[in-house]
């Protein structure tokens, strides 16, 4: 039984079409990169399976039970959540809270634990992506880099079974990228389940279990990491790798 | 030059006149202030919000107080609310009043401010479980309320010089203590711009508190 499975999701942005029928599959302890050209989907793809985006059309089956995507109740969308993790391209850390509480915020807030124990797990998380020594801080000091490993401890910290990624280094220099990824390396040895919008090709081939190719609005071709790479099918996919090689 | 006579009635007026700022002008103008501010708090999270109906209800609250001078709104409820069996003292007419007034121009400045946060804060406060409300709690309001708090502060100052519209309603406060002082000596000028220096000297005041609430809300480690 798979963790997570889109079927047939279909998004429209007035009249433009972003999604036209995507499916996937995520097992659990899947390093799932999604790859492919900007406007291709891939991130409307991540906020519609996490309720950010409403979707038009398509069925999300998580942890056993089905969701009919277009119509899901306010409780679904909430249970559903509580169990994900996302991180965003930019970060959105909280900007009026320290580092700490950052990360506590959805424990105390949202699951009612209490604030000694939230910081006791706070720490643990933030030690694990090299940001305890930050923790009374605020975002607007540290470095976009050091603020998106906050934002990973962040969803880290409520012991999701999936963590989405959405573009996580797009806003970084190579030398933060480094450092973000270190991070997403660890937990994907860990057997984290994730998924991962990325352009970081080099990076995606390391770690990925599985790796998905979206074009306008499809997934054009999937495999798993070495096959993807060595062997695409499909010209569109063979055309964005041999674009990207370097 | 000032007379012998002048002077001492300004010195010995002075007294008066604070002991009528203090206890009134002031009372009212923070009273009300406060009041006005939670207001304007749920107001602008209405719209914040986007409540059917709620929503509707307040930009036509906006559309009328915005819409009509404060002296008249004064006149209104002063010979309206008794009408519709409530009796109160004017100071307590004035306070509703001016709540009901300020709470208006404050809640497009708490909207404003709330909309000036970062969709991105909302969204991950969604993403790490949160409800509206709570993110509300937590994250918009805190920002959105550093945001608006000078321009909530303008309006207090504002409104400290407005609360002498409230003799209208039979309210003694600092302006019309003034006056009666004036009328019993013949000798408005002086004793005019005594007042209004007193009226300046509380703002002075709010504008110093101004700053040390802006030092205690933080800057959320900007430097500045």
């Amino acid at each position: 039984m798979a963790l997570l499975e889109v079927k047939n999701l279909h998004k429209k942005f007035d009249a433009t079409e972003v999604l036209m029928g995507v499916d996937l599959t995520v097992e659990k302890g899947d390093v799932v990169s999604i790859l492919g050209p900007s406007g291709s989907g891939k991130t409307t793809l991540l906020r519609c399976i996490n309720f950010l985006e409403k979707a038009d059309e398509g069925d999300l089956v998580f942890g056993e039970k089905t969701y009919h995507l277009p119509k899901v109740s306010r409780d679904d969308i909430s249970s559903i959540r509580k169990r994900t993790g996302f991180v965003f391209q930019n970060y959105n850390l909280f900007a009026n809270k320290t580092v700490l509480h950052n990360v506590t915020l959805g424990l105390t807030s949202a699951r009612h634990v209490h604030a000694k124990e939230a910081e006791k797990k706070a720490l643990e998380v933030l030690r694990k992506v090299g940001m305890a020594d930050y923790a009374g801080q605020y975002p607007s000091q540290l470095s976009g880099g050091q603020q998106q490993r906050v934002a990973i401890a962040r969803a880290l910290a409520t012991d999701p079974d999936i963590i989405y990624f959405d573009e996580p280094t797009s806003a970084l220099d190579p030398e933060l990228t480094a450092e973000v990824l270190e991070v997403m390396r660890e937990l994907a040895h860990e057997g984290m389940t994730m998924i991962v919008v990325t352009h970081e090709i080099s990076f995606a081939k390391e770690v990925s279990s599985k790796v998905v190719f979206m074009a306008d609005g499809k997934v054009v071709e999937e495999g798993t990491g070495a096959e993807f790479f060595e062997n695409p099918k499909m010209d569109r996919t063979k055309e964005f790798l041999r674009l990207t090689k370097n | 030059m000032i007379s012998q006579k002048t002077m001492e009635l300004l010195i010995s007026s002075f007294p008066k006149i604070l002991e009528f700022g203090l206890k009134v002008t002031l009372p009212l103008a923070i009273i009300a202030f406060i009041l006005s501010t939670v207001l304007a708090v749920l107001v602008a999270m209405v719209q914040f919000a986007e409540v059917p109906v709620l929503k509707q209800i307040c930009r036509f609250y906006i559309w009328v107080i915005r819409g009509t001078p404060l002296l008249v709104q004064l006149m209104v409820a002063f010979y309206g609310l008794p009408l519709i069996g409530i009796h109160a003292n004017p100071f307590v007419m004035a306070v509703i009043v001016f709540t009901i007034n300020e709470g208006a121009y404050s809640a497009e400045t708490m909207r404003a401010a709330m909309e000036a946060v970062p969709a991105g804060q909302l969204e991950a406060g969604y993403c790490v479980g949160m409800n509206f409300m709570q993110i509300m709690w937590h994250i918009i309001l805190p920002q959105s309320f550093r945001t608006a708090f000078p321009s909530l502060f303008n309006a207090l100052i504002s409104m400290v010089k407005d609360t002498s519209l409230a003799s209208s309603i039979t309210v003694v406060e600092m302006f019309t203590r003034t006056k009666q002082i004036a009328g019993q000596s013949y000798n408005y000028l002086p004793l005019y711009i005594e007042v209004a220096i007193v009226y300046l000297l509380f703002c002075t005041v709010l504008t110093f508190v101004q700053k040390k609430g802006e030092k205690i809300l933080g800057s959320y480690g900007v430097r500045k």
